[in-house]
């Protein structure tokens, strides 16, 4: 195989240039206000989060990117930066094969795990056929690595990666989320004491409580000057539940750092407090829609009136109202699952289904559907999933349908999918950096989440979501998928509403500190790994 | 003495073993698979990882060999894994235990600090103003709901005096002075309510005891209006409220989950919450059930209480 030009998934840039315009960006971003000095070091970061992890083992478990303290431990092959592109981590460098089958990955020399073993080719293969094995593993950090057919180990330094089919898209697999490293000695003590790569090591974890994190003094990356990051000696982790008891402790000075401020205290907490704090407000951090049940009944794709029921459906829904109501205007109506904020942001999207009572009123009248069932459900973990899901019934009611409303924990909810037992679910998805992990995973017709959920089968979207995989070139990719979500909007089995906005607060003392689009606070030259106090 | 000790205890282990066939029955009937939450919705599907889950954490085995496995490992001490974070299901409930027993014990005992010397002042000067402000404390205190209460106690302390912390746990033996520090808010919160109650019944006791004839003999008798009030009255009027800071404490012990909330207190109420919505089952057996021995000790040792009080209780 060839050495060739990669073209990343971002763009027409060069694997070289985008490795220097990648520094620099990261160099820009960790000297905040150009300074030349170096930051100062030292200092414990406070930060209180909205949920905690379910476990250590950050293959068992899903260590998410954003609200959970212990990402700052984690750290993948590669990293994402400030704008969730895709940039060099472990792997220094990689080639991709012309016929997108094998990927090689270079190796950073001179990487070491917290307890000291280094970072080779052999640990990075190692981790992954334990992620690949299903009793050591997650079923959503596996299915990340799903098209993975051999792992070889080159030499020290190189690994080569032969995958069952072409893909564009298998870098963003292997970045820290979900796909992060530990210790291969380490594997008897995951579940206890894991052992990363990560900017921060782990301390101790005590579950909803605290999760203490020291600096890692041997961490690879540095600053423009050439200081080794982080700067700060260490983190501790509170997560509190509440958004108003997260606030009041960042307003009490009891933590330095906050996310996911509650919608309706955002405008006042700027008018009021900005002398004191800096706000982040992050565009976007995934997207909240509808789901509606289309396997069996009225709305079901095989059902002869389906789509058209679907229609009024999405047609009674006031997206605007929902700006207002449940996100207090900080939210974005979308179309698509991309919001204008991200890379993938699609204008060209055609069939959006305006908010239109009438229509629905008339498309019901016509199949003689009146007062037609739907049972809006919701999780009840996150409240603007259910005060969503509470406006939207209240919607359907005015449209004609007999609409009704519940809110339900997780398990429950995966009951009603299995039987689907529900009309329309009101929920929302992280973002995915990589649009292949949102389309592959929720709208082809095979994936497991699509059979489970909705139900949508939709030949045209299968074969465009299946070539953008296999296809390098991000106008074209941009271009497909834009086609997929037209035909989504046409279809109406998933009814996108809005971006789910997030802002974060920090004392004006805590400098360097921004976190990515998207929320994701461990990433490579901005962040935790950046952040110090003045 | 000793042989009514005995007997109670022994009264205790039926108690015990049904309330663990109650725990583990209601438990498993739970709607909602624990398998899909811990499978993920990409492999929830798949017979062979259900298998394999179910195999590793025994869920294939009948409902009852599954108690008896259970049960037989609970006496040996051994709770088993928590499903979701694989981590011993001891340690899950050691780390929150301990933090709730803290929280109840400082809050009671606040709450019988203010009550009794309240109601006992203001059953002794019946109609004063001492008496009319501890019932309209009281009232306020019984008024008021604890979690709004809390708030107020936060805006307060926190937010415009600047005393005391918002939020969050610190362990009595990493470091007591902010340990206790933390603890206040939630203390206060906790014991306000529960003094407010206690107040209104030692207040009543008292002038139900205070009104007997062996009162009015004690004093023609000459001894000191002290000693005829706390050593005489006091001692018998505080059999209910025994009772009742007992039955406040067990409350108190599962029951604290929206204050946890609001300190973001890691106590076993939230933890039990959490794993009711995870279908944690061993967890929630566990703890439940731990709650429900703790509960029954506490009433054991109220029992015993009342004996060393009035050697009659018991006696029949």
């Amino acid at each position: 195989m060839s050495e060739q030009i990669l073209r990343n998934t971002f763009g027409n840039q060069t694997r070289r240039e985008f490795l220097t315009t990648a520094a620099v960006g990261a160099a820009a971003i960790s000297m905040p206000g150009a300074a030349l000095a170096a930051p100062k070091r030292g200092g414990t970061l406070k930060f209180a989060t909205r949920v905690d992890g379910r476990g250590l083992d950050p293959h068992r478990n899903i260590i998410y990117y954003v609200s959970n303290p212990l990402t700052a431990t984690t750290q993948g092959l590669l990293d994402l930066n400030q704008k969730m592109e895709i940039v060099p981590g472990i792997g220094s460098e990689w080639t991709i094969s012309d016929d997108l089958m094998t990927y090689t990955f270079k190796i950073r020399k001179g990487v070491e795990f917290h307890n000291g073993r280094t970072v080779d080719a052999e640990a990075v293969k190692w981790n992954y056929e334990r992620i690949m094995d299903p009793k050591t593993s997650h079923a959503f950090t596996r299915g990340s690595l799903a098209e993975v057919d051999t792992i070889s180990v080159l030499d020290k330094y190189t690994l080569r990666i032969r995958l069952k089919g072409p893909s564009a898209v298998f870098l963003a697999n292997v970045v820290y989320y979900p796909c992060n490293l530990i210790a291969p000695d380490s594997a008897d003590q995951a579940d206890t004491h894991p052992i990363g790569c990560g900017p921060f090591k782990f301390v101790s974890w005590k579950r909803y409580a605290k999760t203490e994190m020291t600096r890692f003094e041997n961490y690879f990356e540095s600053d423009a000057l050439g200081n080794q990051l982080p700067y700060l000696d260490a983190i501790e982790g509170y997560p509190k539940k509440e958004d108003k008891v997260r606030l009041t402790a960042l307003r009490t000075g009891e933590v330095d750092l906050i996310e996911n401020m509650a919608y309706s205290d955002v405008a006042a907490f700027k008018k009021d407090h900005s002398d004191k704090y800096n706000t982040w407000d992050i565009p976007q951090v995934g997207c909240a829609y509808l789901a509606v049940q289309a396997k069996v009944g009225p709305f079901a794709m095989d059902h002869p009136n389906g789509k058209l029921m679907r229609q009024a459906l999405a047609h009674a829904i006031d997206r605007q109202a929902i700006h207002e109501a449940v996100f207090n205007g900080l939210s974005e109506t979308v179309a698509g699952f991309y919001s204008t904020s991200s890379p993938w942001h699609m204008p060209g999207i055609k069939n959006i289904k305006e908010y239109d009572p009438e229509k629905s009123k008339h498309i019901l009248r016509k199949l003689n559907a009146m007062g037609t069932p739907v049972d809006v459900v919701a999780r009840d973990t996150y409240e603007y999933m259910h005060n969503s899901g509470e406006l939207v019934h209240s919607m359907l009611l005015d449209a004609g349908f007999k609409a009704s409303n519940g809110k339900f924990d997780n398990p429950v909810l995966r009951e009603k999918y299995r039987k689907s037992d529900y009309g329309v679910d009101s929920t929302a998805n992280s973002y995915r950096f990589e649009p292949d992990g949102w389309y592959s995973r929720n709208i082809l017709s095979t994936a497991p989440s699509t059979m489970l959920r909705t139900g949508y089968k939709n030949e045209k979207a299968d074969k465009f979501i299946v070539e953008a995989r296999a296809t390098r070139d991000f106008k074209k990719r941009l271009e497909l998928y834009t086609e997929v979500e037209s035909e989504v909007n046409e279809d109406c089995a998933l009814i996108y509403t809005h971006a789910v906005p997030l802002t974060s607060a920090g004392t004006k003392n805590l400098k360097g500190y921004k976190p990515a689009f998207a929320g994701p606070f461990n990433i490579a030259g901005g962040g935790i790994r950046t952040a110090y106090f003045d | 003495m000793l042989i009514y000790a005995i007997n109670r205890i022994l009264q205790i282990i039926p108690v015990i073993f049904i309330l663990s066939i109650l725990v583990f029955g209601f438990v498993h009937a739970l709607p909602g698979d624990v398998i899909d939450t811990m499978a993920g919705v990409e492999a929830a599907e798949d017979p062979e990882v259900r298998a394999a889950l179910e195999e590793e954490f025994g869920l294939n085995k009948p409902i009852y060999v599954q108690y008896f496995i259970w049960i037989g490992k609970a006496m040996q001490g051994d709770f088993g894994k928590s499903l979701v974070t694989r981590r011993p299901v001891n340690t899950e409930l050691i780390e929150r235990i301990p933090a709730t027993m803290y929280l109840a014990l400082v809050g009671i005992t606040l709450s019988v600090l203010i009550a009794v010397p309240l109601g006992t002042l203001a059953a002794v000067r019946r109609n004063s103003p001492t008496d009319y402000a501890a019932q309209v404390t009281s009232l306020i205190g019984i008024s008021i709901p604890e979690f709004w209460f809390a708030i107020l106690c936060i805006l307060l302390f926190s937010l415009h005096l600047a005393w005391l912390p918002s939020s969050g746990y610190v362990e009595f033996f990493d470091d007591p002075q902010r340990s206790l520090w933390y603890l206040i808010l939630p203390a206060l919160a906790v014991g306000f309510r529960q003094a407010a109650f206690t107040t209104r019944l030692t207040r009543s006791s008292m002038l139900d005891e205070i009104s007997k004839e062996y009162v009015d003999t004690a004093r023609s008798l000459g001894l000191p209006e002290s000693k005829v009030i706390y050593k005489y009255t006091l001692r018998n009027a505080l059999i209910p409220t025994i009772t009742i800071s007992g039955l406040q404490l067990a409350n108190l012990l599962g029951g604290t989950v929206v204050l946890e909330s609001i300190f973001a207190w890691p106590g076993i109420g939230q933890a039990i919450f959490q794993s009711i919505q995870l279908r944690d089952f061993p967890v929630i057996q566990a703890g439940v059930l731990v709650l429900g021995v703790m509960v029954v000790v506490i009433n054991l040792l109220v029992d015993l209480l009342y004996r060393v009080l009035n050697p009659r209780v018991g006696m029949g």
